[in-house]
């Protein structure tokens, strides 16, 4: 029985060159101390590691002698008995132990199968030295982000409205898709933000109109009725030929499919959360620009005129009038100054005279109605309820605090014509001459007695009772009076004399509620503005016919085109894109304005009124006044005390 | 034609180029100052004719990518994208033809940086939580990050030289692979005790380390630097020995210490590729994404 030691070293052309060394004894001691029979240079295994040990000269015994162990065949032990026949690999520290029989002897082969030390061992230098070690590669990350980022926005999006093809209305929840939207839907579309094919219809199409008249009905169906009366062919040559650079933006566009004049073009989405943004001016002035031209090119001649720009390029106002007496109201003409005739005489140079006697008498009335010193636009004319328009003017609000219809007072209270009905007048001053005696004379009351002769003609008795006798048909003559020159009627109608079969009949009167039809003028908009800024000819008219409807010039004084354009000098420029007077879709309703851009009414809060308007409103109360309510009219009403 | 293109488009001769080249080597002409700044200045100029015409330029409603202005400004951001990823094709290209990768770098820099202005005045500033922004906010973070390379490879390179001192990477490696050698034959008459922490720093791989530790240079659990602590503090083995394999950790520490500033210096330099390259393929597929959601629901 012996141990054989066997070394097996490699030369440096890869040759094995094997050393065999018979070791004395049957105890082998192992270790990293020199003194060991097998000593191996290595410091994970003790100075005395293990003794190896055989009996028979075939088991074998291995027994570790410091407490640190060896493995066996990949299992740590601290004592393994060991067949040599059956062979063994043991590993202390870096080193090998194989265990093998040949012949009698039992071989111990010692090699050192790990490197000194980690930074031995061979390393790829590009690999080491750079991230490429640590690092996912470049090439990993670019393949995984770029799959996710198709996964998730273009394949997630797409499949959302493949699987919604042919659904009206998509449950609620998220959708892919929704990672397309561009920008935030306006406030009107808010709640279709989930539902991209709502408008988005067909993939590669760009949103058509039917998207849109799909909700829109009504008005919106197709255009105004202006616009779907023309003929297509009409408003086909009413657009400008593209020209320049918007012709050839208009190929672009044709060219990827997105044809042009459709809603969306006006009204744009996606351009943040919040009402949707006016139409820009553009929209309008693409055909109105020089249209008037091109549709007489096109054979279609048409009255319009041209419309381009507010500040520059806008014909005149055409408000509605009454070309002569009676006359159905007609918008005017363009030229002249227009004339209205309602049917009324009414000379505002007179009333707005800051002295004479208009002014006198209103003066006269501080205190008892809202009167200055003179009387003012807002004395006779009021706002109607939501202060767009002035109400027509009514003779018992507007008119009889000083044009009064009283004639008696009975106890206290005063009785006043009938305004508006001719005939209850007649009736009225008939039967109030009839059933009253003209005043008694003195002389005719008491008890005493008198001398006859008082009956003769020129005599008090005589004058009497003639005019008891007479007195029912002096109405006749009151009834004349009233409704000629210089009677009350006759101040503000006209009047037309009884003729056969007809009696006193005073003109009709007709006024206009709204002058300018085509356009929205809001007085509630323009308060802080006085009156005669913009109703320029009133103080200087002196005829009712005179339209004091201001023109195009005084909106000028303030207003300019959308990009500010203008001819003449403004101060405080308001810039005025089409739709700010004039609306598309519904003739004669308000043009829609986004409430950011609407006028805020903080000049009740800010404009504080002067310490005069609260002690004349202290004294009369509110503003409103109720038809007939005449209670505190006595006053003014002695020169009829006197009677008949 | 005086404008900066006119040496850009002309021909040539091969004579003539080699000559200019040859100054340029001279003067350490880099891609920052190729040709005095060429590219510098026309993507400069860009970037005013953008600005300046955005502003004067009227859209309605109000700018945005949707407008034909936008349109333009997008197309040509988009194949702006395209060409600068090209560089990755083109550095692994050889040619002797007039654009010199250097040429082409100094274009990539400049008119990559100048798609900061194409692609935010593209948007008209309206950005969301969207597909659009997405591929607005990766483009921003791939032109973020070739800033950044920018920055490093004109300052770092300086400090890598000084830190190598003459010596390549493998020679570094090779100090500490002698110092191993020397402390494992020096360690051999310590003790059980003392060989642990020794056998520890052979064990340690100078490689080690996560992105964390190769980018700030700290390597808290550093075996080496254990062993020296230990072996300092230890009485068990024979003084000399223990002097000799304290010596030599020390050795090997600073020799790794030197190794790793460089691997540090590297990892700084070559970071910024990893989040450009990959991140360029991501922007490339959220702006197929983009474009294609545009007319998809156009």
């Amino acid at each position: 029985m012996s141990f054989i030691l066997r070394r097996i070293s490699t030369t440096k052309t890869g040759k094995q060159i094997i050393r065999d060394q018979a070791l004395p004894g049957d105890a082998i001691t192992l270790g990293r101390e020199g003194g060991n029979i097998i000593h191996i240079a290595d410091l994970a295994v003790n100075p005395h590691h293990a003794t190896i040990t055989s009996t028979d000269g075939r088991h074998v015994r291995v027994q570790a002698q410091e407490g640190l162990g060896f493995d066996i065949n990949g299992r740590p032990e601290t004592v393994a008995d060991i067949d040599s026949a059956a062979g063994a690999e043991l590993r202390f520290g870096g080193h090998r132990l194989t265990i093998a029989r040949e012949g009698e002897a039992i071989i111990l082969l010692v090699e050192r199968i790990d490197e000194l030390s980690q930074s031995s061992k061979d390393v790829d230098e590009a690999k080491a030295f750079s991230l490429q070690g640590v690092m996912p590669g470049k090439r990993v990350g670019a393949w995984t982000f770029a799959i996710l980022m198709l996964l998730a926005f273009l394949v997630g999006p797409i499949w959302a409205w493949q699987s919604y093809k042919n659904v009206d209305e998509r449950p609620k929840g998220y959708h892919a898709d929704t990672a397309w939207l561009s920008g935030p839907l306006s406030s009107a579309h808010a709640n279709l933000k989930n539902d991209c094919q709502s408008c988005h219809v067909e993939p590669f199409v760009a949103v058509t109109d039917k998207a849109c008249v799909g909700c829109h009905t009504g008005e919106h169906k197709a255009m105004s009725t202006a616009h779907a009366n023309a003929p297509t062919a009409m408003l086909l040559a009413a657009r400008a030929p593209p020209g320049g650079f918007d012709k050839f933006l208009a190929g672009v566009g044709q060219a990827f499919n997105r044809p042009q004049g459709r809603c969306v073009e006006c009204h744009t989405e996606h351009e943040g959360a919040g009402p949707m943004a006016a139409t820009p001016q553009k929209f309008c002035a693409d055909c109105h620009e020089g249209m008037n031209g091109r549709l007489k090119a096109a054979g279609h001649p048409t009255a319009l005129a041209d419309a381009g720009d507010f500040g520059t390029s806008h014909p005149d106002f055409r408000p509605l009038v009454h070309a002569a007496p009676g006359a159905k109201p007609v918008r005017a003409a363009l030229g002249k100054p227009p004339l209205d005739y309602n049917g009324l005489k009414f000379p505002h140079d007179l009333h707005l005279q800051a002295a004479g006697g208009v002014a006198r008498m209103a003066a006269s009335f501080r205190g008892r109605y809202d009167f200055g010193k003179k009387l003012e636009c807002a004395n006779c004319h009021k706002p109607d309820a939501d202060g767009v328009r002035i109400k027509p003017v009514e003779m018992e609000r507007d008119c009889a605090m000083c044009h009064s219809l009283a004639f008696e007072t009975v106890g206290g209270v005063t009785r006043t014509l009938r305004h508006g009905e001719p005939g209850q007048v007649v009736a009225d001053l008939t039967a109030y001459y009839r059933s009253t005696p003209p005043a008694r004379p003195l002389q005719l009351g008491g008890m005493e007695r008198r001398r006859p002769g008082q009956y003769a003609e020129g005599q008090v008795y005589n004058i009497y009772f003639r005019e008891v006798a007479v007195r029912p048909s002096r109405a006749q003559d009151a009834v004349r009076a009233v409704f000629s020159k210089g009677g009350a009627c006759y101040d503000c109608h006209t009047i037309f004399a009884p003729t056969s079969g007809n009696d006193w009949r005073v003109m009709a009167v007709n006024q206009t509620p709204r002058f300018l039809q085509k356009g929205w003028f809001d007085h509630d908009a323009h308060r802080e503005t006085e009156c005669a800024d913009c109703h320029t000819a009133a103080s200087a008219s002196k005829q009712s016919t005179d339209l004091l409807v201001p023109g195009l010039r005084q909106c000028r004084d303030c207003h300019v085109g959308e990009g500010g354009a203008r001819l003449v000098k403004v101060e405080t420029a308001t810039e005025s894109p089409c739709a700010m007077c004039h609306e598309y879709h519904s003739d004669g309703g308000k043009p829609w304005m986004p409430p950011t851009q609407r006028k805020k009414k903080t000049a009740a809060i800010t404009n504080q009124p002067s310490r005069g308007t609260y002690a004349v409103s202290l004294i009369t109360g509110p503003a409103q006044r109720k038809l007939y309510d005449v209670t505190w009219r006595t006053p003014a009403l002695r020169p009829t005390d006197q009677g008949g | 034609m005086a404008s900066p293109f006119s040496n850009l488009f002309r021909g040539g001769r091969r004579s003539k180029a080699t000559q200019t080249e040859r100054v340029r080597e001279r003067r350490h002409e880099g891609f920052l100052r190729y040709a005095n700044f060429r590219w510098a200045k026309i993507s400069g100029g860009l970037c005013l004719l953008i600005i300046v015409s955005y502003a004067m330029v009227d859209v309605t409603p109000r700018h945005n990518g949707g407008s034909w202005y936008g349109y333009t400004l997008g197309t040509l951001g988009a194949g702006l994208i395209l060409w600068l990823t090209a560089l990755g094709y083109r550095k692994r290209k050889m040619t002797s033809d007039y654009w010199s990768l250097k040429a082409w770098t100094s274009a990539h820099v400049y008119l990559g940086l100048s798609l900061m202005v194409i692609g935010t005045w593209h948007t008209g500033f309206q950005l969301g939580w969207n597909v659009h922004t997405l591929a607005w906010a990766l483009m921003m973070l791939v032109i973020l990050s070739g800033l950044y390379g920018i920055v490093v490879y004109s300052t770092l390179p300086a400090a890598l030289s000084n830190n190598r001192d003459e010596m390549t990477q493998m020679q570094m490696l090779e100090a500490i692979r002698a110092f191993d050698r020397q402390l494992h034959s020096a360690a051999q008459p310590l003790t059980p005790e003392d060989t642990a922490p020794v056998l520890a720093a052979l064990d340690e791989d100078p490689f080690a380390g996560g992105i964390g530790a190769r980018l700030s240079g700290r390597y808290p659990k550093c075996a080496t630097a254990a062993a020296l602590h230990t072996l300092a503090g230890s009485r068990s083995s024979d003084a000399e020995a223990r002097e000799k394999v304290v010596g030599l950790l020390k050795q090997k520490q600073a020799a790794l210490g030197r190794l790793r500033q460089h691997l540090r210096i590297r990892a700084l330099l070559e970071i910024w590729l990893y989040v450009h390259v990959p991140l360029t393929f991501a922007l490339i597929a959220a702006l197929s994404a983009h474009i294609i959601s545009v007319f998809f629901y156009w």
